[in-house]
């Protein structure tokens, strides 16, 4: 089954803006973006990204051994957010290169283990995490908790030009 | 030279672009045919081309690439248009659907932009809020010819609604007095007078709109537009309505209202089939079916 992520433009900007702010301690930052879904007929499972929710710099763990690590807070934040808007939650960070990025080994033993934590909370939709470069993404989709992850297979960002094909942004 | 080079100003990977992207034409008559001409000459790839009726001896005044056979035939616009794409494109993936837009959403779902050359106020209702809520900019072209006195006026419009940007109500083209007075007119509206030329500047323009959406040719890019075409006067002109709305949120369409919002992801019999894992036959199961198969060969050799 195809999959295909859809955001405007302009909140994709506003992403990586945050996504770029250096942190006291951590190396990265992470996020959430909480998404609708729509499927017609046999076409693609359409994931169309609403809002935006930032990790508040507190709620972030001081762990030298990964790029940033959220603490506690931050995932109840976000459990919640989808809980109350019953949408779909997408974890985001970002690699700071241009091209095709990939998740890490360990994004994806974390993804593994806190992803499937969302269908406690929204289990009507699917739950997932992306990684973005500066104009490109890769990304996993949980349909199910106890299952694994489908690949997200296209991305579009919807502004003028349309970032389409690979190029996200 | 080759196929493209004279549109290479368009922008570095134009063509790619071009060829990758998919439009859907919802509307196959005067406005529409103009339309995937161009589509096709531009090298447009992929096209969902959407229209339920037949080509009518009424047609032939404005349907661009349609013969006096094509009515004798009974031909399907839709097979019309496609016969456009293919002759020029052999390659393109062109999908025609001889159905009506509401059947066949699960195609038009997969487009990058959509363009309506359709000939009510509810269908452009109706086909904007589906691309409001698929995210798809929409593109609504059309055309009016009426009387005023003793002068026939010729007048059009080409819309860009954009996601996040004023829709068709905010532009005042829609509003509920034009909807009803539609409604209470419903089977009773007749023959509407057209003729080809409006159309072509009209599809035009449409196309102008979807290729600035596509490539990187405008250096200002375009997320909403109002063009009103006068055809008497043979002028185009930005809407004074648009000028007024252009930064303002649209409130019938916030930017946050898309998808299915029923949407459960547990009711979809595809995506539950997709989440299930494949299933991994056991140690035991294994060595049950390879005794199994082991025992039926025995058995065969000692016959």
């Amino acid at each position: 089954m195809n999959t295909h992520l859809k955001i405007r433009a302009d909140l994709l900007k506003a992403i990586r803006e945050d996504l770029d702010r250096p942190h006291c301690f951590a190396r990265e930052r992470v996020g959430f973006v909480f998404a609708n879904l729509s499927r017609l007929g046999e076409g693609a499972l359409m994931i169309l990204a609403r809002i935006y929710a930032t990790v508040d710099d507190k709620d972030y763990i001081d762990d030298p051994n990964v790029g940033a690590m959220m603490g506690p807070a931050a995932i109840r934040k976000a459990l919640q957010l989808a809980y109350q808007t019953r949408t779909a939650a997408l974890h985001v960070h970002m690699h700071g290169h241009a091209g095709r990025p990939a998740f890490s080994g360990i994004d994806l033993r974390e993804n593994a283990k806190f992803v499937p934590n969302f269908f406690n909370v929204a289990p009507r939709v699917a739950h997932g995490a992306v990684v973005l470069s500066r104009n490109s993404a890769a990304g996993q989709l949980w349909l199910k908790a106890s299952a694994p992850p489908i690949v997200i297979s296209r991305f579009s960002a919807i502004g003028a030009p349309l970032g389409l094909n690979g190029v996200f942004q | 030279m080759t196929r493209f080079s004279r549109q290479s100003f368009l922008g570095v990977g134009s063509d790619e672009k071009l060829t990758n992207a998919t439009i859907g034409v919802v509307g196959l008559g005067g406005g529409g045919s103009h339309v995937i001409q161009q589509l096709a000459h531009l090298g447009i790839g992929g096209t969902v081309l959407v229209d339920p009726d037949i080509v009518e001896i009424s047609n032939l005044n404005r349907l661009v690439g349609a013969t006096p056979v094509d009515v004798a035939v009974k031909r399907q616009k839709v097979e019309v248009a496609s016969r456009a794409v293919l002759s020029l494109n052999p390659l393109a993936r062109c999908r025609a659907l001889q159905d009506k837009w509401q059947e066949v959403t699960d195609a038009l779902a997969e487009c990058d932009v959509i363009i309506g050359a359709v000939d009510s106020y509810i269908e452009r209702n109706e086909l904007e809020a589906f691309c409001r809520r698929l995210m798809i900019p929409y593109i609504d072209m059309g055309m009016d010819v009426h009387s005023l006195g003793e002068e026939h006026v010729i007048g059009g419009q080409v819309i860009l609604s954009f996601p996040g940007g004023p829709c068709l109500w905010c532009l005042g083209y829609l509003n509920d007095r034009k909807l009803t007075q539609e409604a209470e007119r419903y089977g009773d509206a007749g023959a509407k007078p057209q003729v080809v030329w409006p159309n072509g500047v009209l599809a035009s323009l449409a196309v102008g709109l979807a290729v600035q959406l596509l490539t990187p040719w405008g250096r200002r890019p375009v997320v909403a537009a109002y063009l009103e075409f006068d055809g008497n006067q043979h002028t185009v002109a930005n809407s004074n309505r648009l000028k007024v709305m252009i930064d303002r949120p649209c409130q019938h369409y916030p930017a946050d209202q898309v998808g299915d919002p029923l949407f459960d992801l547990r009711l979809d019999p595809v995506t539950a089939s997709q989440a299930e894992p494949a299933a991994v036959p056991s140690r035991v199961v294994r060595l049950r079916t390879l005794w199994s198969s082991l025992l039926r060969r025995f058995r065969r050799v000692s016959r």
